[in-house]
């Protein structure tokens, strides 16, 4: 699973929601042996959820919110 | 090799892919600019800037963005439209202008709390100069200064309100009074055989005399109706009815100025300001197929000066005064021929919207506005009994899954209930769908979903292994909105990657074997049923006890043609005879048992079904289904309680259609296309 995520996507956002703790800025080498790094990164997808919030693209702006852990992004007619 | 080497052909490589992705989206936001706005960039360098991002809309500051712009070269206009996603710039130098695409483009600006990403295209100046006029309704023209001030004060003088309604007042409706010919509000029409006594004021002679001379218009109106508006009041978007009356319709505004927007159906809006004194003529497109109105209002947003003066540009309040209007309109006597079949009454029946009765839409706007009221809202109204009736994942779509490698990313678009979310659990699974009800049951399930449109969904192109879209593309009312939805399924696809779409198929008898569809059907009545489609009718293996015993066959041909108009409402369980129609659902609540884990379709499990015919051993409401229902409609069932019914809209598929609309899509392969239980199956895999 790890190769397909989009490794500083996955930190930045869970800095931003405060819930990064110790994981590391960058994949660390052999991470599928490192058991302290899988806990780590188990923690964070899978066990840190957000319920109500929000998503904000970071190139306009806009922000798309989440409710009850379900995020919508549907856009507006004159955004599509 | 060399390490700084290798590292500055790494940077090298790394800066170009950069300058790629930039230039990528600098297109993309060049493309949106011109399709919702009307803004046609140029690639060759001018004064103007377009600065997508920068705007009102976005939350950047007209102080952040000046400061940003001006260090470049003399700025001449800054022009920031409210609530807009873009920003103009022009300088007074071209060079000017090339330094700032060459600095700002794709930089990230801090505009209080936000950070935005600039996307610069040039702009032909003189185009974007006359903004106001860009985008202008075909048609329409505005006359300034068209009376003096006396003629104003006369005008004005030759109304006598004291017969106005007193229920408009108390109200606090804009005052109303005709000329002419007495125009009915309940029908939004005139009573040509019953002119009114006075005709119009001779006060409105010599302005009528003017038009006809400055050749605004051809023949003198015989109808008017004047209209006030203090601050705070408006009126709602219309069409002035075709055939009540002619092409070119006056009208004058004295006393105040205000803003009337005008609204095209495929969604662009135009704000006109009228100022007082002016004429406005609406002929042709912005008299037959645009909208227009006044928003109730005490203050109109105006520009402040001239857009192509000075760098101050901008727009500022208008306080609204009592505004009064005298519209001039001639009566029509025949039928009206206009161009615009999909607002004219004379040709199509009532206004384009909202329409009791749709017809196949036309355009992009009228098809959301179609799926809107045939698909979002009535899935949204039904999930949860919906919900409890599609809870067997069918056989084809769960070898599909289970054949994807562990691991694999899957998205299912338009996932419903869930059904197929947990099919692999060795799979990172995301489903979307439109409906937020139907989403939210998958959430309780504990499935990782979001609400999204399908030709929109907000994941990274080549992110996904696989996807699957499994009844969900037959809602979609235009060919291009199909084709869309396949290609946002490609656009998800890593190379390599495999999609599995499922769609309802035209021809519910196949290689001589009729679908649990067909079979379903009572053979005594050709009445409504439940609300079964194929999409469950693989629930169980049981034997249909029910045998169709006669089914239409019918042309293609014939199908095609019947696209054009008025879309009808399917019989359940009849062979279909159009491609695309209105489905009938039947709501039933929590309260009717015996009809959850059912295949629903067989004798009654202790379910109170009225019958009209006791021998009829099917379950369910048998209410006789009235074509061209309107959704909402409650059905009257023999015996008992009424039902409510839905109408979901549905654009079948015929043999092969499916196969083409995904060969239109470029960079797949079709591996493997099936019939599965009345629908059409296909495979793809990008390349």
């Amino acid at each position: 699973m790890i190769p397909k995520l989009e490794w500083s996507a996955l930190v930045q956002a869970a800095d931003q929601l405060g819930h990064r703790e110790d994981l590391p800025g960058e994949l660390v080498p052999d991470y599928e042996k490192n058991e302290d790094f899988l806990k780590k990164v188990h923690r964070v997808l899978l066990e840190v959820e957000v319920i109500e919030g929000s998503l904000q693209c970071p190139e306009s702006g806009r922000e798309f919110p989440i409710s009850k852990g379900i995020p919508n992004m549907l856009l507006n007619e004159d955004e599509a | 090799m060399d390490c700084d080497v290798v590292n500055n052909m790494n940077a090298a490589t790394r800066r170009t892919k950069e300058d790629k992705k930039v230039l990528k989206k600098q297109q993309k936001a060049s493309h949106t600019l011109l399709k919702h706005e009307g803004i046609s960039t140029t690639p060759q360098p001018t004064k103007s800037l377009v600065v997508a991002n920068g705007g009102l809309g976005n939350g950047v500051s007209r102080e952040d963005l000046f400061a940003a712009v001006k260090q470049f070269g003399d700025v001449e206009s800054l022009l920031m439209p409210p609530q807009k996603p873009y920003a103009f710039v022009t300088y007074r130098f071209e060079d000017g202008a090339r330094k700032a695409h060459a600095q700002l483009n794709g930089q990230k600006l801090q505009s209080g709390e936000n950070s935005v990403t600039f996307y610069l295209s040039y702009v032909d100046s003189a185009k974007h100069r006359e903004e106001a006029l860009v985008g202008f309704p075909e048609g329409l023209t505005l006359v300034e200064d068209f009376v003096s001030l006396e003629e104003e004060a006369l005008l004005l003088a030759a109304v006598d309100w004291s017969t106005s309604n007193e229920a408009q007042k108390a109200l606090k409706h804009r005052r109303v009074k005709h000329y002419g010919f007495e125009f009915r509000y309940d029908n939004n029409n005139v009573d040509k055989d019953k002119p009114l006594p006075a005709g119009l004021p001779d006060e409105c002679l010599r302005v009528l005399q003017r038009c006809l001379q400055d050749g605004l218009i051809n023949v003198l109106p015989d109808q008017l109706t004047v209209n006030q508006y203090e601050s705070g009041q408006g009126i709602p978007p219309h069409v002035d009815t075709h055939s009540a009356f002619e092409d070119t319709i006056l009208s004058l505004s004295l006393g105040a100025k205000a803003v009337m927007e005008f609204r095209h159906p495929d969604g662009r809006a135009v704000p006109v300001v009228l100022p007082e004194r002016s004429l406005l003529v609406m002929k042709g497109e912005s008299r037959y197929l645009w909208t227009h109105g006044i928003t109730p209002r005490k203050f109109d947003l105006v520009p402040a000066c001239e857009p192509d003066v000075g760098s101050n540009s901008g727009l500022t309040l208008s306080k609204r005064g009592t505004r009064t209007s005298f519209t001039f309109r001639k009566i029509r006597y025949e039928p009206c021929c206009c161009a615009f079949p999909s607002a004219c009454d004379s040709q199509e029946g009532t206004s384009p919207y909202p329409s009791p009765s749709p017809s196949l839409p036309r355009c992009h706007a009228d098809a959301t506005l179609l799926e809107e009221e045939y698909v979002h809202r009535v899935y949204d109204a039904i999930a949860s009994h919906f919900s409890r009736t599609r809870h067997t994942p069918w056989p084809q779509v769960c070898h599909f899954l289970s054949s994807l490698p562990p691991g694999s990313v899957l998205v299912d678009v338009g996932c419903g209930n869930g059904k197929y979310l947990g099919v692999n659990p060795q799979l990172i699974t995301v489903g979307c769908d439109r409906s937020s009800a139907l989403v939210q049951i998958c959430a309780e399930r504990g499935f990782q979903v979001f609400v999204s449109d399908a030709l929109s969904v907000p994941l990274r192109t080549a992110s996904c292994d696989a996807c699957i879209s499994i009844a969900v593309i037959h809602h979609f009312s235009t060919l291009k909105r199909r084709l869309a939805a396949v290609r946002e399924l490609v656009r998800l696809l890593k190379p390599g990657g495999q999609a599995l779409i499922y769609v309802w198929a035209y021809e519910q008898e196949y290689n001589k074997q009729k679908s649990k569809y067909l079979k379903d059907h009572d053979k005594q009545h050709n009445e409504e049923k439940s609300k079964d489609t194929p999409e469950e009718s693989q629930e169980s293996h049981e034997e249909p006890s029910v045998f169709i015993t006669s089914h239409v066959e019918r042309d293609v041909k014939d199908a095609s043609k019947m696209t054009e108009g008025r879309l009808s409402v399917h019989t359940n369980r009849t062979a279909f005879n159009s491609q695309d129609l209105l489905v009938p659902w039947h709501l039933k609540g929590r309260k009717t048992h015996g009809e959850e884990e059912s295949s629903g379709r067989f004798s009654s499990r202790g379910e109170p079904s009225p019958d009209l015919d006791s021998s009829m051993s099917s379950d369910t409401t048998n209410s006789p289904d009235s074509k061209c229902s309107p959704s909402d409609n409650l059905s009257q069932i023999p015996g008992g309680s009424s039902v409510p019914v839905f109408h979901r809209y549905y654009h079948v598929f015929q043999q092969g259609e499916l196969e083409q609309l995904c060969t239109q899509a470029t960079g797949i392969k079709v591996q493997h296309s099936y019939y599965d239980q009345g629908n059409w199956c296909v495979v793809l895999q990008k390349e």
